[in-house]
């Protein structure tokens, strides 16, 4: 039970490295969302003034996300973190400002249909969760975007890096059982605070597996007891077990940081 | 079914296990809680549910049988079943279970503890390891009239909330008063005590250091001597957790093999051989306090326990089980680590030999110890991975044997799979 302020430094970072590369895997497993990008090509950059970014690219119906790339079709510029939390947490006052591309309007509106989609998806929306398809997705994408925010967290959230430094180091792994790419990773060392969403950079310290997907939505939800389903083999977690039990503590500081109401 | 003649990986050898904890699913959480969950054992490898048990023999509910290296996580020192403690247990049981006053055998148990503890003057009980710690740290705040607590980072003293293992239901004000230092680092340890100078009520410890999911650590020379003049110097209450250790290591208190003095002591776990029974013993100087701390609970003046306890350390005292247990756990640590060198692995045993915990030098990851705890456990002694073992009185020569033959196995089976 975490009751400590969120930082917002944390929380900009969490929009741009956990939250927004989750389109990439919408793209790919929602046709709800392929339907929206249609044919779109190009590039929308949210640069915080002095800070870092994200880009996010479309491609005939695939998004990729990263912090660089090559000069994007449109630039929106933040001023500060408190200012990109404001826009993802949807104050109408906290519009960005177009610094290239602001003419772009088709591109621009994809992107904030998208943006609604994934918002659906990753806040539970009622007709998201009323189907079996839209449970698979929000499952999908709350492991990957609470694997992506581990990095973030490590690097600035107190209570997180308190956690962190009880920790043995090590990867560890988290995968739910018959969903291709679901592997979210991170990598704690005495110099390293990586998560990736991808093929582990080397064979895991620990594996989190998911035995089926109602069970990690359940555990997304914090509806399922895991201790009771790692018991009865419903999932399994192999190797490093202090790294899991740590880490899961730290995920747990992801609920403090994007409630619901402060999502995209 | 013995599980050493059977050691087929394929076959399901927990089916009632399975099933047991599959309806405990349904109404208890976790299943299994607490340290005999099978998230902090071997899920799938270990049994999860017992039906009886004899001497230093163990028989989980599917029938499979093993030699017994938890012995219930401690308390059965002498084995399961010591006819001698049984007996004394079910005398006073049949004269009463609970009644409403405590009975002379509560008399007799604490004089009987303040004559073996030398530097004690008094004694009081409880249920639980629990129950003592918390109480004994209220006794050092009311003593010393100060707020702060020192422990070791990583110790375990119980499920209070201010050490508890756990996560959920905290708040930061349970742990305001609480600070870790580090083991063995006597700099980590003054620089905590230079923090809070003049308002440090007690330093708690084990009497050496036995994290879960990692090596223990004997005190190296000269950290409780340094330790125990701190706290003399500053006025500070010593509490000596000894409620793992307790009575293995030394009938008169762990203490007394690490040469220096507590002004509290916490026991449970050996004190009664498997019968629920803690307590803790003081100084002289720490009764008045100890008085004015509230202790009681349900059960705590139930005597077939008390009766237990005496006789446990009666035979304990009569038959030098303190001696006994430590030579089967130097047999059983010496074999490990001489056959993991004969397969080519470095093995070192670490902790005392009456509760020994050995580990694999390279394992970083830890599957190499899951999968050697694992793989004997599947012949039939039960080895867990991430906790420290326990050695009783009931374990002879034959079944040290017979559990390195177990071993020499399952090291030969890793070795081939290239573990």
């Amino acid at each position: 039970m975490s009751r400590a302020a969120p930082n917002p430094e944390v929380l900009s970072r969490l929009y741009l490295e956990a939250v927004l590369p989750c389109l990439a895997d919408l793209s790919a497993q929602d046709p709800i969302a392929r339907a929206i990008m249609g044919e779109t090509r190009g590039s929308i950059a949210l640069r915080i003034l002095g800070g870092p970014q994200a880009v996010v690219s479309f491609d005939r119906g695939r998004i990729a996300c990263s912090a660089a790339g090559p000069r994007p079709s449109v630039t929106l510029l933040f001023y500060t973190r408190s200012h990109l939390n404001a826009f993802f947490a949807g104050a109408k006052w906290a519009l960005p400002l177009p610094i290239w591309g602001g003419w772009q309007i088709g591109l621009l509106n994809r992107f904030a249909k998208l943006a609604a989609r994934l918002e659906a998806v990753l806040n539970g929306h009622e007709e998201v969760l009323s189907t079996a398809e839209g449970r698979r997705l929000y499952a999908r994408l709350s492991l990957i975007a609470a694997g992506l925010g581990l990095a973030p967290l490590a690097a600035g959230d107190a209570e997180a890096i308190s956690t962190l430094r009880m920790l043995p180091p090590g990867l560890a792994a988290f995968r739910i059982e018959g969903e291709p790419n679901s592997t979210v990773w991170f990598d704690l060392g005495a110099d390293r605070r990586t998560s990736g969403w991808s093929n582990p950079p080397r064979r895991p310290d620990v594996n989190i597996v998911f035995g089926s997907l109602s069970l990690a939505y359940g555990a997304m939800r914090d509806e399922v007891d895991t201790m009771a389903a790692i018991g009865a083999g419903e999932m399994t977690i192999d190797g490093l077990i202090p790294l899991a039990d740590g880490l899961n503590v730290v995920m747990e500081r992801l609920r403090v940081y994007l409630q619901p109401e402060e999502m995209l | 079914m013995n599980t050493r003649d059977n050691p087929d990986p394929a076959e399901n050898r927990f089916k009632r296990s399975q099933e047991l904890f599959a309806r405990a699913a349904q109404v208890i959480p976790w299943g299994i809680y607490g340290h005999a969950s099978p998230v902090a054992s071997l899920p799938g490898a270990f049994p999860y549910y017992a039906e009886h048990a004899k001497g230093c023999l163990y028989w989980d509910v599917d029938g499979n049988e093993y030699i017994d290296y938890l012995c219930g996580y401690g308390p059965m020192v002498l084995g399961h079943q010591h006819p001698e403690v049984e007996e004394a247990a079910a005398r006073q049981q049949r004269d009463a279970l609970c009644l409403n006053h405590p009975g002379p055998v509560m008399v007799e148990l604490a004089e009987k503890l303040v004559s073996l503890i030398e530097f004690s003057a008094w004694a009081v009980f409880g249920k639980n390891g629990s129950d003592m710690t918390a109480w004994a740290v209220q006794v050092a705040r009311e003593h010393t009239k100060r707020r702060k607590i020192l422990k070791v980072a990583e110790a375990y003293h119980g499920i209070a909330p201010a050490w508890t293992p756990g996560h959920g239901g905290l708040i930061e004000e349970d742990r305001v008063h609480i600070h870790d230092f580090i083991w063995n680092d006597l700099e980590s340890f003054e620089s905590c005590l230079k923090q809070h100078r003049g308002d440090v009520a007690a330093v708690i410890m084990t009497p050496f250091h036995h994290p879960a999911f990692k090596a223990s650590q004997m005190p190296a020379p000269g950290f409780w001597p340094h330790i125990e003049a701190a706290c003399r110097k500053e006025g500070i209450v010593l509490i000596l957790d000894d409620i793992r250790a307790g009575f293995r290591l030394d009938l008169h208190g762990s203490h007394k093999v690490f040469g220096f003095e507590p002004d509290l002591i916490c026991f449970c776990k050996a004190i009664a051989n498997g019968h629920a029974l803690s307590a803790t013993l003081g100084r002289k100087e720490l009764r008045v306090a100890a008085s004015k701390v509230f202790l009681t609970g349900s059960f705590w003046n139930s005597a077939p326990a008390m009766a237990a306890s005496l006789a446990c350390l009666r035979v304990m005292e009569r038959e030098d089980t303190v001696g006994a247990v430590r030579r089967s756990g130097e047999s059983l640590m010496n074999g490990l680590v001489a056959l993991g060198h004969e397969h080519g692995y470095e093995m070192m045993a670490t902790g005392p030999p009456a509760l020994p915990f050995p580990v694999f030098v390279q394992d970083p990851d830890l599957r190499r110890q899951q999968r050697f705890c694992g793989e004997v456990t599947r012949r039939g002694a039960l080895f867990h991975p991430h906790h420290n073992w326990f050695l009783s009185a009931a374990h002879k020569p034959e079944h040290i044997e017979a559990t390195l033959a177990m071993a020499d196995e399952a090291l030969a089976l890793m070795k081939n799979e290239g573990i």
